[in-house]
């Protein structure tokens, strides 16, 4: 089970919640205008996906993939967010309200409540993906024998 | 060759980009979204995401839109923009048993735990056709599914594990490393590591990686593999959080899998199993099996067939290579051209053969006199 109040669990829930939620959301925490600094601007980066060569066990370099990073610092509380692809709005957004959760501020329990919804979301999409690959489950016979 | 700096107007060149671009828009129909390139051309974005060595479905559907279709375009249009990009990290290294599947076959184990899911495939039918999809009013075949009743999503097990197991799986000599070479960084040098080899192949051009791959299976080569498993899925892309120290996965990216049994007979006191290895970035099990044929037929390491020598191959599959000197030869050779001139004129005047003293068609170059004097330079 996913806690939002949990830290990496936060982090998860941020990287799959969509931008304009993420932004709604800093609006309103910045709505009191909070003292806010930005450690780390929002600028496409790159992560190197790295995976083990099942046959010799051993790490190559499948490529990169694009993700937005971002860091704040919101009433002395620092937040960390990294959304996938160029999405400098969603990652400074996303900052925002893990430095907010954080500090416990009055829009928490709405941020929670949301991002147990992006939980609920892709536990769903999850389910229902699997679910639809099952249903094409087959079980192939051999025609040994037969003309 | 030679290279001689041209001079053009600048305001020509952008009116040659400006019909390129009104080609796209000339005609009467919408112009056709990102959106929809994302969501309904994913084969395209894979093979460019793939071909271009980074995972962005977004940009990889901008690019396809700006390159008018063109996948290699569109992989160098991703390629040059990831250049211009900073590195945050390298992700915890994934193991491919954790791919969320949907879509595994197994042609070499019938009955393969987990079991034979097609997924979405039209691989078992027809190439007709569909003039339905002319129409442009799509309805969803599978909204009648009942479910409900599936269960809660499995990890399949990993087919070269169960070969691993019994002991047939020859293991490799060479110690476990840690840290991969990276070939965007550093260039390959021959012979090449194993990592290097799967990072080249894995952004290696589709068509260049299935034909090659094919020679081996048309004879030039020695390598007939048996697919232990295709799978198609998501491969999560994990870091380390900087204030949890916890690893927290950012996003999944779609791959294609791919692994090859290939019967090694030299250790006839304990016949093994060797294996081939693909995987690439988004939908593209062609270029997954092509890429395993060649990784498989590139550890026999070998002179004697192209399939088999890394060099050749790794040389040969990238596309922006291919696609920079092939696409060159349209750009102004004058210089080059005038020497291969002045040389075949001489040629021709020592011989006697110069009448006229200039060479002014296609035809005279092909003159058999003329072609039978090229071997003199």
């Amino acid at each position: 089970m996913v806690d939002p109040h949990d830290r990496s669990d936060r982090f998860e829930l941020i990287a799959a919640c969509e931008g304009a939620t993420l932004a709604q959301f800093a609006n309103d925490v910045l709505e009191g205008d909070p003292p806010l600094s930005v450690r780390q601007e929002p600028r496409p980066q790159l992560l190197m996906q790295q995976v083990c060569d099942p046959v010799e066990r051993r790490p190559f370099n499948l490529g990169e993939v694009l993700v937005t990073p971002a860091e704040v610092e919101l009433e002395g509380t620092r937040g960390f967010a990294m959304v996938p692809g160029k999405g400098e709005r969603a990652a400074l957004s996303g900052a925002i309200v893990d430095a907010a959760v954080a500090a416990g501020h009055e829009e928490t329990p709405a941020i929670v409540a949301a991002l147990e919804d992006v939980a609920a979301r892709e536990r769903e999409q999850r389910r229902q993906d699997w679910a639809q690959s099952k249903h094409t489950a087959v079980e192939f016979e051999t025609m040994e024998g037969q003309e | 060759m030679g290279y001689v700096a041209v001079t053009a107007g600048e305001e020509l060149v952008e009116r040659a980009e400006q019909l390129f671009e009104k080609q796209r828009i000339d005609d009467d129909s919408d112009d056709i979204g990102v959106d929809q390139i994302e969501g309904q051309l994913g084969r395209l974005t894979a093979q460019a995401m793939s071909e271009g060595g980074l995972y962005a479905p977004r940009l990889a559907a901008l690019a396809i839109k700006q390159a008018q279709g063109d996948t290699v375009e569109a992989a160098f249009l991703l390629r040059a923009y990831r250049s211009t990009l900073e590195r945050f990290d390298e992700t915890a290294t994934a193991d491919p048993a954790e791919i969320i599947a949907s879509r595994r076959v197994s042609p070499a184990f019938k009955d393969v735990p987990g079991g034979q899911i097609l997924g979405a495939t039209k691989d078992y039918t027809q190439r007709l056709l569909d003039f339905d999809l002319a129409d442009d009013d799509p309805e969803d075949p599978t909204a009648e599914w009942d479910l409900d009743d599936e269960g809660d999503p499995e990890r399949l097990t990993n087919v070269t594990e169960l070969l691993r197991e019994e002991g047939l799986l020859h293991e490799p000599d060479e110690p476990m490393v840690d840290e991969p070479n990276d070939t965007t960084r550093e260039s390959v040098t021959y012979p090449p590591e194993r990592d290097e080899v799967l990072q080249e192949l894995a952004r290696g051009e589709t068509g260049a990686v299935t034909a090659l791959g094919y020679s081996a299976l048309r004879g030039y080569g020695q390598v007939h593999p048996t697919l232990a498993e295709v799978r198609v899925g998501r491969l999560p892309v994990r870091i380390e959080h900087p204030y949890t120290g916890e690893e927290v996965t950012v996003t999944h990216t779609e791959v294609t899998e791919s692994e090859a049994v290939v019967p090694v007979y030299e250790k006839r006191e304990d016949p093994q199993f060797a294996f081939g290895y693909g995987l690439t970035f988004g939908r593209n099990e062609r270029k997954a099996i092509g890429m395993t044929v060649l990784d498989a037929s590139i550890q026999l390491d070998s002179d004697d067939e192209p399939a088999e020598n890394a060099e050749f191959v790794l040389d040969t599959v990238d596309g922006m290579d291919s696609f920079g000197f092939i696409e060159h030869l349209k750009l102004p050779h004058y210089v080059t051209f005038q020497s291969i001139l002045d040389r075949i004129r001489a040629i021709r005047e020592r011989k006697g053969l110069s009448e006229g003293g200039r060479i002014e068609t296609g035809e005279q170059l092909a003159d058999p006199a003329v072609a039978g004097t090229s071997d003199d330079d």
